[in-house]
């Protein structure tokens, strides 16, 4: 099997009150990929995202991390292995910056407090925010707390990192630090699938972006070919729209 | 004898009776706790068959809807004919499962105001739901439960005044010892009473106060 297989979703299905938002979604990721799902709301972006770690549960499809399916009876150990970072940051609230990046690593991974302080360090050292370690997420701002909800997936040392539309909550003037931090992970090889409406982000650190509508996958393809020629007219059609208002 | 000299010369019961209704207050806040949290856990993640869900409404619902002094009753005189029991031992068990009854909704609640997505992170990060309960969402619930906590805390301790009904020679009871060598002199006697009840009060209360500013972290503040 192909060895830099990272993520194979594999006809994944899911509906709500006999509505199917996802109609069979497979795509297949390689490491170091980043891949951006891009489509109007309501098209299944975050369902697809959130069925990859069943954080909903898919009706049917399988997934695989590493040729490993994630199953009801290995959930918690694959999560560990899938770094997720949530729209709203949802760091827990009663806990410092370096106690969330570092309770998983203590409570989920085994890893001694020490190594975890040191890695909790490296990783908020990433994101540039070391200094405020002891700092309560209720004293940062929301590009600060999305920041450090992306250190704390990071030191958990996923094998690939899902972003739930991460800057959608933010004001308009700190999305620019959360996406220069993507993209600095995207550049490093960082394994990565983002739903988010960044085009700018989509454009310089996607190698591919899936298009999706109405629970399929509409078109895919670089992001040179996709803004330039979309072959799909319904995919053009929200290019423009996402331009305009972009 | 005055009564200043009765007083001082019975004081000392005065303060074992104190004692007893602090031994009562805190084994029945030490069964409301552990058993009121046991069924707020049943109730939020436990299984949702009715077969367990049901007995917890029912118990909550009886507990919280007689009289404290009919269930001293009903646990000293009804149950003294099936199993020997002493009147402490029913004031504990009539008062404690009562205070369970009432925790587990202040519990209740409390687990409701931690918002979903703290699960949900850490569900994410691989954390089992019995980790996630005891590392993300309980530690959160415990700071919106100290206030409510606190008001359990101060009703019950007045309520320990209520076990004399059933013999409890706790500091009420003393009171009356007192005031049968007083040739009536009442007033003063439960005003003493009255004052240690306050003072065990404040204390207690202060004491809650204290824990719940050293838990305060920026986000949970009052």
């Amino acid at each position: 099997m192909d060895s830099d297989l990272v993520l194979d979703v594999k006809g994944v299905k899911k509906s709500y009150g006999g509505v199917e938002v996802l109609k069979g979604i497979s795509f297949s990721l390689h490491r170091g990929e980043t891949k951006v799902l891009i489509g109007p709301s309501g098209s299944g972006k975050s369902t697809l995202l959130r069925s990859i770690n069943h954080l909903t549960h898919p009706d049917d499809g399988k997934v695989y991390l590493k040729g490993e399916e994630v199953t009801d009876s290995n959930i918690d150990k694959m999560r560990a292995r899938i770094g997720f970072v949530f729209q709203d940051f949802n760091l827990f609230s009663h806990l410092t910056v370096l106690d969330n990046v570092r309770i998983c690593q203590i409570r989920v991974n085994g890893v001694e407090r020490d190594k975890a302080t040191r890695r909790a360090y490296e990783e908020l050292e990433r994101v540039g925010l070391s200094d405020r370690a002891d700092a309560y997420p209720a004293e940062l701002s929301g590009g600060q707390q999305q920041r450090v909800s992306i250190a704390r997936a990071l030191a958990m040392d996923p094998d690939v990192l899902l972003f739930d539309e991460p800057t959608s909550a933010l004001d308009p003037e700190l999305t620019g630090e959360v996406v220069k931090v993507m993209q600095q992970l995207a550049s490093d090889g960082m394994t990565m699938v983002v739903v988010t409406h960044e085009m700018s982000f989509a454009r310089q650190a996607a190698d591919e972006i899936i298009f999706m509508e109405k629970g399929y996958i509409v078109e895919q393809g670089d992001p040179q070919t996709l803004f330039t020629g979309a072959e799909n007219e319904r995919t053009r059609a929200f290019l423009n729209v996402i331009a305009e208002h972009g | 004898m005055d009564i200043y000299d009765v007083l001082i010369r019975d004081f000392p019961f005065l303060l074992k009776g104190l004692g007893v209704a602090i031994a009562l207050l805190f084994c029945l806040l030490v069964i409301g706790l552990f058993l009121g949290l046991a069924i707020c856990l049943i109730q939020l993640y436990g299984p949702r068959s009715r077969f367990v869900q049901w007995p917890l409404i029912v118990y909550e619902r009886i507990f919280r809807g007689i009289p404290i002094i009919i269930m001293l009753f009903i646990f000293f005189y009804g149950l003294s004919g099936v199993y020997d029991i002493s009147a402490f031992a029913a004031a504990v068990l009539a008062m404690g499962l009562r205070s369970a009854a009432y925790q587990s909704q202040i519990f209740r609640s409390a687990f409701q105001s931690v918002p979903e997505g703290q699960m949900l992170a850490a569900r994410a990060m691989g954390m089992s739901s019995s980790k996630a309960i005891a590392y993300i969402v309980l530690p959160q619930a415990i700071r919106h439960a100290i206030g409510p906590w606190t008001n359990e805390f101060s009703s019950q301790i007045k309520e320990t005044s209520l076990a004399y009904v059933i013999g409890v020679v706790e500091l009420t009871r003393q009171a009356h010892y007192i005031i049968t060598s007083t040739q009536g002199n009442v007033l003063i006697v439960f005003a003493v009473v009255a004052l240690l009840y306050f003072i065990l009060n404040r204390a207690g209360n202060s004491a809650l106060y204290a824990f719940e500013r050293k838990l305060s972290v920026p986000g949970f503040e009052k």
